[in-house]
């Protein structure tokens, strides 16, 4: 993958802001997961993701976002396949030279990043777009639409045909099946709450009838850090993402040619900092989870 | 003192290479590296094992930038702040292993043995390394005030000796180092900054066009340099970039 | 015996430059292109030759032995580069400039080059900070100034301790910009082997191309020899392992005379040596000399002490100390000419008051300074040159007194050259070290930068075109000749000699052996007899080497055994040629110090009746006594006088 025409410095500033720009994300999503560790039954972390989930501007966003995460690993592939080929015939020593491991490794905690949000996707991303199963949650009122307690009214004052009626109570039975587990957690139909918990198998019936069904991130989380193997990986993952980081936000300074005697152990400390904050702060909701739940 | 030596032996720039062993024996501490090359090499032709070891170097002192070598993983080997031929066995443990490679980069190729081929540094300059100015026709050099800390910054990084160190020293083989010591060089004084926009320009197109790597921030060239030039001129030289591109007008 | 015209111009002193330049001929833009000049060398006086001569619109061919032209040993100058600016108001001039440059070369110096030297001076400076060279500033942003050797006044622009290197690079871009532009085409590991003459004119060379070995031929309308001087005849000197005298000696044997052979400059301050195995010595610069005391002890029983190590040069108290050079020269103190410096502790070591192991060896102490100024003061202005020391030597020298000792630095003489650095031979130039013009017996310390790129930016460009201008008659200049075809058959014959020798001895083996035979009798104090006997030496070891020299390898290939042999082989010739100049000048003076001939105090006693003139001698073959042409020295504007530095 060549990109002859675009110079390498060019090349790098665009890959240090758009890092800076993930780096931002990685705050934002943070802020949201750490609401999974109050002990509201999720009402913060629910709130905060449908928000994030259903907003308009954050839609927007996130058509960037995912540029953003497109253009920062297409380049750094792009720069890193030339940067194997500016040295065709290797050391058969290993470098002695003093740097520090981040900086040589970024492409590898980079890849492993990249892997774990692949499956991250598939446990999250992908079930918001239909594509996997997962958990699903629905408020209650939707389950009582003004079109459907039309159609009841109707039914009741027989206004509706055998064949209308017919469907209508299947309709009915569907949704009914939906609204005892409701009852069953406590929630009646005027609660305004969210139902949540419930499965591919429970939310199927309802398309179609109902709108606003959304994913439960909250108990799939929950879930999935139930499970010790994925914890651990996350856990893993989270500390390879640490070390690109440290590197990363200093990197991107220095790229950006924000280097000065003044600042340096300034910038060096916070990108410290930061890549504890971040990864201490995801890896304690599954050790938290594992541990205390 | 003693050492076993594992050098990179290569008839020419097309030959395969291949690493040799030899032993050198009795060595003083105060020898300098070079000079233990030189008894090798005396030893290798009179008692005719092989063709003695072709390695560059010149003034050896630490200034022309002629020798390079890389020791054990290291470029100019294990000390700092040194060039090869300033790098003394004393640093060495006596019957330790030696390896010693030449700078390794597409950019850089082999000629022979330790010997390569740095044209490509000359290339670089000649894309605009330089003040355009001829003979002649200039105003007097008092006229011209530089303020001492600028100076003194400018001839921080005009101290690079071009020796490549920074690229083989580079996981990229990235000649960031050597581009911007010359771009800061020339940039923080006023006689540079006519043509400076121009210049940085030039100069990244060609070294990006030579082949040498990208720059990731490892700062390996930076611990290597015999000349101590910092990771600062590769932030100004990423500066200057940007507002040259930033100012261009096409 | 000959009188040689140096076509000085007409007119006082001071206008003959001017003059010279007024009624000059030129060559128009147009012509320009059609005339190629070839420049061997890259240093500060051929890049800086070549970068001029580029931009002037003339087609030049640059040669570098080394991989780029930024290698040329001129980067390792360190102190600085003298210009009569007057900056610090200290009572600077041309004139003082001029004045002290004859008497520092010990009135054997052409008096109008040196005149045109002092005048061109300040254009350089300009010149230099023009490119970008960074000059150390005072705190006003205007040029810093330090004094230096042999002078009374702070004239010497400094870039911390790689003057050389800055200026070098400054060059180095100016030439790169030529480059770039086509004007110069540079040939980087080439190395000229052979001058060709067509119709009695230098009209192209011979070069190796040191990466394939390939001989090659190169055409031109007149060639321009930038190579540096032939210390390394020593084995070990300052100069770089590269530097070396061929394209001079195979310019002599083409008919370019050699001018006084014998005046090599000895350096007061280097690193002394400590091995056998040791490849060269390593300077220490000058500068230091500003602010370091130089000393050996009073009494023998510290100096037996020190040798043994069981005293250590800090516990020696300040009154047995014997700081010699102010002991002996009050007025100029530590700060006396370098041969004068060299001379004193080669009589102090002699004495047997010489320390290091070897007893071959003075200190240079800086704790009054660091006690004065403090030590950052101190590193500030030596700072790299003190870490060279230490990486070196391993002794820290903010804490112990260095070490120092004389050592081969640069040699005066070199090809004849006129007042319009042409040779003997019509179209052959010498610009740099590599004449003998500007310097007379001993050079002064910041000057031999200033020569070089005086040379190349100021004197070549104005003279060379003056000969050029005749040359647009003629077209370019074939390879295809005979003349060429010969001079490379001959190249050819010389390295199928060396390489069927065949023996059993290095070639490093017979330069060691050289390096001695010249160190102990054509070295700091020398003697008719010898000399006789040195002269003896060099002819047997010559023998030999043509019987026994192993040169492994093949001549098509890189072959660093050959380049060496060649370069050796002409250095026996040269070394005898040193030895004979020597001999025949009776009497002493700057660096050729002839232990019969001192005065009292055990100074150079010149023999101004007799030896007044440059001795340039004219090669006759190999073996045959070179024939000696004299051009006599005339001093107008100057009183001779015994130098006296007390």
């Amino acid at each position: 993958m060549n990109l002859p025409k675009i110079a390498s410095i060019s090349k790098k500033i665009v890959v240090a802001c758009v890092g800076l720009f993930l780096l931002l994300f990685l705050l934002v999503h943070l802020g949201i997961n750490l609401c999974l560790l109050r002990p509201d039954d999720g009402a913060w972390f629910i709130a905060a993701s449908n928000f994030m989930g259903t907003n308009y501007i954050v839609k927007v966003f996130e058509v960037v976002l995912f540029a953003v995460l497109f253009i920062h690993i297409i380049l750094t592939i792009a720069l890193q396949i030339q940067n194997w080929k500016a040295r065709p015939v290797r050391y058969s020593q290993p470098s002695r030279s003093k740097t520090s491991a981040g900086s040589k490794t970024m492409i590898w905690t980079g890849g492993l990043v990249l892997c774990f949000l692949v499956l991250h996707f598939a446990n999250f991303y992908f079930v918001k777009l239909g594509w996997v199963e997962g958990k699903y949650m629905i408020k209650t009122e939707e389950l009582f639409s003004t079109e459907l307690q039309n159609e009841y009214m109707a039914a009741t004052q027989g206004k509706l045909s055998e064949e209308e009626t017919a469907e209508f109570q299947t309709k009915m039975e569907k949704i009914n099946a939906v609204a005892v587990k409701a009852e069953a957690e406590g929630l009646s139909s005027s609660d305004m709450k969210w139902i949540l918990n419930l499965s591919a198998e429970d939310v199927e019936p309802l398309e179609g009838i109902v709108e606003g069904v959304e994913p439960d991130f909250y108990h799939m989380s929950y879930e999935l850090f139930q499970n010790k193997a994925y914890s651990i990986i996350y856990i893993i993952l989270f500390i390879a993402l640490a070390i690109h980081l440290v590197h990363a936000m200093q990197s991107a300074f220095q790229t950006l040619g924000l280097n000065h005697n003044k600042y340096n152990k300034f910038i060096e400390g916070f990108s410290w900092i930061y890549a504890i904050v971040i990864a201490v702060g995801f890896a304690i909701i599954p050790i938290y989870i594992m541990f205390f739940v | 003192m003693n050492f076993t030596l594992k050098i990179w032996r290569q008839e020419n720039a097309k030959a395969k290479g291949r690493f040799e062993t030899y032993k050198v024996e009795n060595i003083s501490s105060d020898c300098s590296f070079l000079e233990m090359l030189d008894i090798l090499n005396e030893s290798l032709i009179s008692n005719k094992i092989a063709h003695p070891v072709c390695f560059d170097n010149d003034c050896r002192e630490g200034i022309c930038g002629m020798c390079g070598l890389y020791i054990n993983g290291r470029p100019h080997g294990n000390d700092d702040g040194v060039t090869t031929c300033q790098l003394h066995m004393r640093k060495f443990k006596d019957g330790e292993t030696i390896w010693i490679e030449p700078w390794r980069a597409k950019a850089f190729p082999v000629i022979r043995d330790l010997v390569v081929d740095r044209t490509a540094y000359d290339k670089i300059i000649q894309a605009g390394g330089y003040v355009s100015v001829s003979t002649g026709g200039v105003p007097d050099a008092n006229s011209i005030l530089i303020p001492k800390d600028k100076a003194d910054k400018a001839m921080d990084a005009a101290e690079c000796i071009g020796c490549g160190a920074c690229v083989a020293a580079c996981k990229n083989a990235s000649a960031m180092l050597f581009v911007s010591a010359k771009v800061s060089h020339l940039a923080l004084l006023p006689q540079g900054k006519v043509e400076a926009a121009n210049r940085v320009q030039k100069m990244v197109e060609k070294m990006d066009e030579l082949g040498f790597g990208n720059c990731t921030n490892t700062y390996a060239c930076e611990a290597e340099c015999p000349k101590l030039i910092k990771r600062s001129n590769i932030a100004r030289l990423n500066r200057e970039w940007i507002c040259a591109r930033v100012g261009k007008e096409k | 015996m000959n009188t040689l015209d140096s076509k000085i111009p007409e007119g006082p002193l001071a206008q003959k430059w001017t003059n010279y330049k007024a009624n000059q001929r030129l060559v128009n833009p147009a012509n320009k292109r059609k005339l190629d000049v070839i420049v061997v060398g890259t240093g500060l006086a051929g890049a800086s030759a070549a970068a001029s001569l580029g931009a002037m619109g003339f087609n030049v061919d640059i040669f570098c032995i080394s991989d780029s032209p930024r290698r040329a040993h001129s980067i390792a100058a360190q102190g600085g580069i003298n210009a009569a600016k007057n900056y610090q108001n200290d009572g600077d001039s041309v004139g003082r400039l001029f004045y002290d440059t004859i008497k520092g070369g010990d009135y054997r110096a052409r008096e109008a080059n040196v005149y045109r030297l002092a005048e061109v001076s300040n254009n350089i400076i300009d010149q230099c900070v023009a490119q970008g060279v960074p000059f150390a500033r005072e705190y006003s942003g205007l040029l810093d100034n330090r004094s230096f050797g042999g002078a009374q006044v702070s004239r010497t622009f400094y870039a911390r301790g790689q003057t050389g290197q800055q200026l070098l690079l400054g060059a180095y871009g100016a030439l790169s910009h030529q480059i770039a532009r086509g004007t110069v085409k540079l040939h980087e590991r080439h190395e000229m082997l052979d001058l060709v003459l067509v119709d009695g004119k230098a009209r192209g060379i011979i070069a190796r191309d040191l990466t394939t070995g390939e001989i090659k031929r190169f055409a031109a309308h007149a060639v321009v020899l930038a190579t540096g001087g032939y210390g390394n005849i020593y084995f070990l000197s300052t100069n770089a392992m590269n530097s070396n005298g061929s394209a001079e000696w195979c310019c002599h044997k083409k008919g370019a005379y050699f001018a006084n052979p014998c005046f090599v400059q000895i350096h007061p301050t280097c690193i002394p040596v400590h091995g056998d195995y040791q490849s060269k010595l390593t300077l220490m610069s000058e500068s230091l000399r500003n602010d370091g005391r130089i000393w050996v002890p009073k009494k023998k029983e510290d100096v037996e002490a020190l040798r043994k190590g069981t005293l250590k040069p800090t516990d020696i108290k300040e009154e047995d100390r014997d700081y010699y050079l102010e002991r002996r020269y009050p007025a100029f103190g530590n700060l006396v000419p370098r041969d004068v410096a060299s001379r004193a502790a080669k009589e102090r070591c002699d004495a047997g008051y010489g320390v290091n192991n070897t007893g071959l060896a003075v200190f240079l102490d800086f704790s009054t300074a660091i006690k004065r100024l403090g030590r950052d003061v101190i590193e500030a202005r030596y700072g790299n040159l003190f870490q060279m020391y230490e990486k070196i030597t391993a002794v820290n020298p903010y804490e112990t007194p260095m070490m120092i000792y004389p050592a081969i630095h640069y040699t005066m003489g070199g090809i004849w050259v006129d007042y319009e650095l042409q040779t003997s031979i019509p179209g052959l130039f010498a610009a740099g070290e590599a004449n003998f013009s500007d310097h007379g017996a001993n050079r002064l310390g910041a000057s031999a930068l200033m020569q070089g790129l005086a040379d190349g930016y100021f004197v070549l460009p104005y003279t060379l075109q003056n000969y050029l201008a005749d040359e647009i008659y003629n077209d370019r200049v074939s390879p295809n000749t005979p003349e060429f075809e010969n001079a490379e058959a001959e190249v050819r014959q010389r390295i199928e000699k060396l390489m069927s020798i065949k023996g059993t001895k290095t070639v490093d083996h017979f330069h060691k052996k050289l390096g001695n035979i010249m160190w102990d009798y054509v070295g700091m104090g020398r003697n008719a007899e010898g000399l006789q006997k040195g002269l003896t030496l060099i002819t047997e070891l010559e023998q030999e080497f043509w019987k026994d020299v192993q040169v492994t390898g093949t001549p098509d290939s890189m072959n660093p055994e050959l380049e060496k042999a060649i370069r050796l082989a002409d250095y026996f010739e040269l070394a005898k040629l040193m030895a004979k100049d020597a001999y025949h000048r009776n009497e002493s003076c700057g660096g050729h110090f002839r232990e019969e001939y001192q005065t009292e105090d055990g100074e150079t006693l010149r023999n101004d009746n007799d030896y007044m003139y440059v001795a340039a001698w004219e090669y006759q073959g190999h073996n045959q006594d070179e024939i000696l042409h004299k051009e006599p020295l005339v001093y107008q504007d100057i009183e001779i006088k015994q130098r006296n530095y007390k």
